[in-house]
């Protein structure tokens, strides 16, 4: 039992400390930061280059490491990034620290060459190499595990005395518990919550550096220390701070204690704990955003003095008749020559991308059109997949039958999810989804029936209406199915938001109060978003799947969604072309990683075709210039995509994580410039043109008066 | 005389340690325009939150046309006839102002329960009864010139409007309006208050205005209650209120001698 207690304390009390800066910056400044683990890796990072390749001693490594260059850390992305976020709408604040996430790892390891992606390394710790050990009730502590323990006790006594008798304590709780009062007070919110982030990147920091002696430096670590302070801070409702302190406590102490118990005998059933300790911190997570919502006595009530929870974008008049075709006819024109201009390899990654555009579509609904950010789509994308293999290749359905019942399984479980969710709203149905889909991964489709070791479900491509979409009856025809059911979702998606179910959501996502006194039913508005995009993800998904061959639990995998999410949201989420740029950067990029040298061209061509596509979505580029400038942009694309496409310079290591950090800054950027670059380019336009139109009238009225 | 529309009895609400409203009555009758007034910080604003069902009151009742809503939603109180506009505006950023009249209309007219219609690319026609509708409202406040303009692009005063067009789209039988001339010029607030008239003569819409154009109210209201501090200090009709110590001292008065010192 020793052991595991003690096992249970080291393992909380890293967590403790690093949910200590995740909720102190949420408190000051609102924004929820996905990038804390990815901070913590930095700094762990950084500590074991000074200690290994620098040969400094532990100590003044870890005072340099944590004390020096983790709050300039924080205040430098607190000055680019953090301080846009805070008036910024939840989905760009969601997707700026996630693009945080993925780019600060690939930094780490540019900087620091001594690290690559997949490694894991050992540090050494402040408790000496190797350790001394001591004896306490029994149980063998090593140093390093001790220094750990004081640590987060000596961080947990000091925070206090910070928080209750320093006037910055005072002046950040004043500013958590109104912002507008603070200002008016004379304290300076900007001030207080630059130094919060500071704290905060420091605490991160330290988690990493006591971590990384015990459990070593890989991002596979830090993202479990960045789940486990996920849900230790809504155990401390966000903003609790010896809540959230307890929490870490109590995952790492039930985690450790799992260990005990890796597979219980109850006497008639046996069943493994595998998937129990990863979970933890997810039941946890879900069992209390439940109860916390059984506590909200209130059902609709809002704080009438917040704000939109939208940007508002400035829509231009829309093109009717024969213009408003122009764009989708090009499109479809590109899409359906692409057999002509590659190669039968490339046909089958564009294909895979068509699919994934499809799947795509479901952020297009739920997040563009619905402005929830929901990170279960991932899941139930595997739902559908998942479900159509299993009927194609057990139950030998027709493939095409198979694919529309995995589209119509996800609806229900959608449905289920998001009735319990929705009502908490904003960031917690973020969190709230993702618990659920973890908890899916654990429990369902890592399941040897679904798993499969690893190798998934097969399912074959359809053949109906007499035609052969297999690999043998030719690659380009499976290609062209997919194009047409893309355009075919791509046109119901398109309806929807020119409805009035559009119209209603479109004014829900504006203004929640206004829409609510309009007879507006905010619940029902969002469960139909969240229904009509869990079918999209389901068939997306079986599709993705038949473009594969199998459905695999990886394709599906939390992370992934989340990655997949801030690609569309960065390209355009109120954009179908949006989702289809997506889908297929996303398999260009993503699989073959060290043979694309030119992913670098690929990336920044994507980025304007991505930002044509948010015009076009954004309606603002419904003119005759708009429309030719985004067809100039595409075939500028197309022509850098075929005359690149086969060239191949091996890349160095330091090269591959261009890519990374590349998509990763794609998201930051978001912070910056919501609307992206081309807006503004065509807005200025825009202003030019009325601006003469007005100069000229007013010449006129001039001439009438002489 | 008959019973009053919308009645609120007893209402207390209490943000934190802040008493918005103490055991507030407030009555508007039907058909007529109602004045609610009030020094800054006085809860006006809390009690309209509380009439449109944003808010719950911490104890009281809210009644209209003889039901009590106390615990009924902003929805079903929108569908019962009970529409508002906001001090700070709330509008659709994204639609023109036909669009926010179009959306009222429409969940007004359960236009926006068919949702496989819509996916099939069927839901956006307007009806002639739609078109008829909103052309009368257009007219009505003044606004068929800008009614294809993006309403971010409007300025502050015509947003107002806006509002207040949207929620007659809602076949209100009452409009709750907080500040609607705050921000319009003189022009604009002469087109509003004759709007107001027109509406409650020709449709039968009642209305409760907060204002700090204290002129204007005297003017236009039937009957009119002070708020000071989260109580009514006064209620009556606009000579009654005029002649009431009580309103002068706490906020009048400043106003008249402010008025009086140039
Ligand atoms: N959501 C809220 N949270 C905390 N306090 C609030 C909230 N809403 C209002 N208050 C407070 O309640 C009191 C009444 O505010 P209210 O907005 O109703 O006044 P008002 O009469 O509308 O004032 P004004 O003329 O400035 O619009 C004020 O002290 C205000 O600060
Ligand atoms: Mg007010």
């Amino acid at each position: 039992m020793g052991p595991y207690i003690l096992s249970g304390l080291v393992l909380g009390s890293i967590s403790a400390v690093s949910v200590l800066g995740l909720v102190l910056t949420y408190s000051s400044s609102r924004v929820f930061n996905f990038a804390h683990g990815a901070m913590a890796y930095f700094i762990a990072v950084l500590y074991w280059w000074l200690t290994d390749d620098q040969g400094w001693s532990v100590w003044p490594a870890a005072i340099v490491s944590v004390l020096v260059v983790a709050p300039l850390l924080g205040l430098f992305l607190w000055a680019i990034v953090f301080r846009r976020l805070t008036h910024a709408t939840p989905v760009v604040r969601f997707v700026s620290t996630v693009g945080l996430w993925v780019a600060i790892p690939a930094l780490a390891r540019i900087i620091f060459p001594i690290i690559s992606a997949g490694s894991d390394v050992q540090t050494r710790g402040l408790g000496g190499t190797p350790p001394g050990q001591f004896d306490v009730l029994g149980v063998t502590v090593n140093w390093n595990q001790a220094t750990v323990i004081i640590g987060a006790a000596a961080v947990a006594v000091g925070f206090t005395i910070l928080m209750r008798f320093t006037p910055l304590g005072l002046m950040t709780r004043a500013a958590v518990d109104s912002p507008r009062v603070a200002a008016i007070a004379g304290i300076n919110p900007s001030a207080i919550t630059a130094i919060s982030w500071m704290l905060g990147t420091m605490l991160a920091g330290l988690a990493g550096v006591l971590l990384s002696p015990l459990l070593g430096i890989s991002e596979i670590q830090f993202t479990l220390l960045l789940v486990v302070s996920l849900a230790a801070a809504v155990l401390g409702r966000m903003t609790s701070i010896p809540l959230a302190f307890g929490g870490a406590m109590a995952i790492g102490m039930i985690q450790g204690l799992s260990e005990k118990w890796e597979s219980a005998n109850l006497g008639f059933v046996e069943f493994s704990l595998d998937g129990f300790k990863p979970s933890v911190p997810f039941v946890l997570m879900l069992i209390a955003l439940l109860a916390y919502q059984g506590l909200r006595r209130e059902q609709f009530e809002v704080d009438l003095r917040a704000g939109p929870t939208e940007e508002e974008v400035a829509p231009a008049a829309r093109l009717t008749g024969w213009k408003a075709a122009i764009g989708p006819i090009a499109v479809a024109l590109v899409l359906l020559s692409v057999p002509i201009w590659l190669n039968d390899f490339w046909i089958g990654v564009v294909s895979q991308g068509v699919a994934l555009g499809v799947l795509f579509l479901t952020f297009t609904v739920v997040t563009g059109e619905g402005g929830m950010v929901s990170l279960a789509q991932v899941s139930l994308a595997g739902i559908g997949a998942f479900t159509a293999a299993k009927l194609a290749t057990d139950a030998e359905w027709p493939v095409w039958l198979a694919l529309l019942a995995g589209g119509a399984v996800a609806v229900p479980i959608g449905l289920l999810l998001a009735g319990l969710t929705l009502r908490l709203g904003g960031l917690y149905l973020a969190l709230g989804t993702l618990a659920f889909s973890q908890l899916l991964r654990f429990t369902v489709f890592g399941r040897d029936d679904f798993d499969n070791f690893g190798s998934g479900v097969a399912i074959d491509r359809p053949e109906f209406l007499g035609i052969d979409f297999s690999i043998s009856g030719g690659r380009d025809n499976f290609y062209y199915l997919l194009v047409i059911v893309f355009m075919v979702a791509a046109l119901v998606v398109v309806n929807l938001r020119r409805s009035t179910t559009g119209l209603v959501l479109t004014a829900m996502r504006s203004s929640e109060q206004a829409a609510a006194t309009t007879g507006i039913s905010i619940l029902r508005s969002k469960l139909i978003a969240f229904g009509t995009s869990a079918f999209i993800a389901g068939l997306g998904g079986g599709l993705f799947a038949v473009s594969f061959g199998r459905a695999t639990n990886v394709s599906f995998e939390v992370l992934v969604g989340i990655v997949w999410l801030a690609i569309v949201v960065t390209w355009g989420v109120r954009s179908v072309l949006g989702a289809l740029m997506a889908g297929i950067l996303y398999v260009v990029v993503s699989p073959p990683t060290d043979k694309l040298s030119f992913i670098f061209v690929i990336i920044v061509v994507f980025a304007m075709m991505g930002e044509t596509a948010r015009l076009i979505g954004s309606k603002a580029i419904y003119t005759a210039r708009g429309a030719l400038l985004g067809v100039g942009v595409l075939a500028v694309g197309i022509t850098a995509i075929v005359l690149l496409l086969p060239v191949e310079i091996e890349l160095s290591e330091k090269a591959k994580e261009v890519p990374t950090l590349l998509f990763g800054l794609g998201a930051v950027f978001l912070a910056r410039q919501p609307r992206g670059v081309l807006f503004d380019v065509m807005n200025r336009i825009r202003l030019r043109q009325l601006q003469r139109e007005r100069q000229l009238a007013d010449g006129a009225t001039a001439e009438a008066a002489t | 005389m008959s019973a009053p529309l919308l009645t609120a009895e007893e209402i207390v609400v209490r943000f934190g340690g802040v008493v918005a409203l103490d055991g507030v009555d407030f009555t508007a009758d039907a058909r007529a325009i109602t004045g609610l007034v009030g020094p800054n910080g006085a809860g006006k604003t809390t009690l309209f939150g509380i009439l449109s069902g944003l808010l719950r009151p911490r104890a009281g009742r809210v009644s209209f046309d003889g039901t009590d809503i106390t615990r009924a939603s902003p929805q079903r109180r929108s569908r019962l006839g009970i529409a508002r506009t906001f001090q700070r505006l709330e509008l659709f950023g994204e639609m023109t102002v036909r669009e926010h009249l179009v959306v009222a209309h429409r969940v007004r007219m359960r236009r926006d329960r068919s949702l496989l219609r819509d996916l099939v690319g069927l839901g956006s026609r307007p009806t002639l009864d739609e078109d008829e509708t909103i052309a009368g409202i257009l007219e009505l406040v003044g606004l068929d010139a800008v009614a294809e303009q993006p309403v971010i692009l409007l300025p502050l005063g015509t947003g107002r409007i806006v509002e207040i067009a949207r929620a007659l789209a809602t076949a209100p039988r009452i409009v709750l309006l907080d500040e609607p001339t705050s921000g319009l010029d003189v022009h604009e607030t002469e087109q509003v208050a004759s709007a107001l008239r027109a509406a409650r003569d020709d449709r039968g819409v009642a209305f409760v205005v907060v204002e700090h154009d204290v002129e204007l109210v005297l003017e236009l209201c039937e009957a009119i209650t002070v708020l000071d501090f989260g109580r009514v200090i006064a209620r009556g009709t606009p000579s009654e209120i005029r002649a009431s110590t009580d309103v002068q001292t706490a906020y009048l008065g400043t106003r008249a001698a402010e008025d009086v010192a140039p």
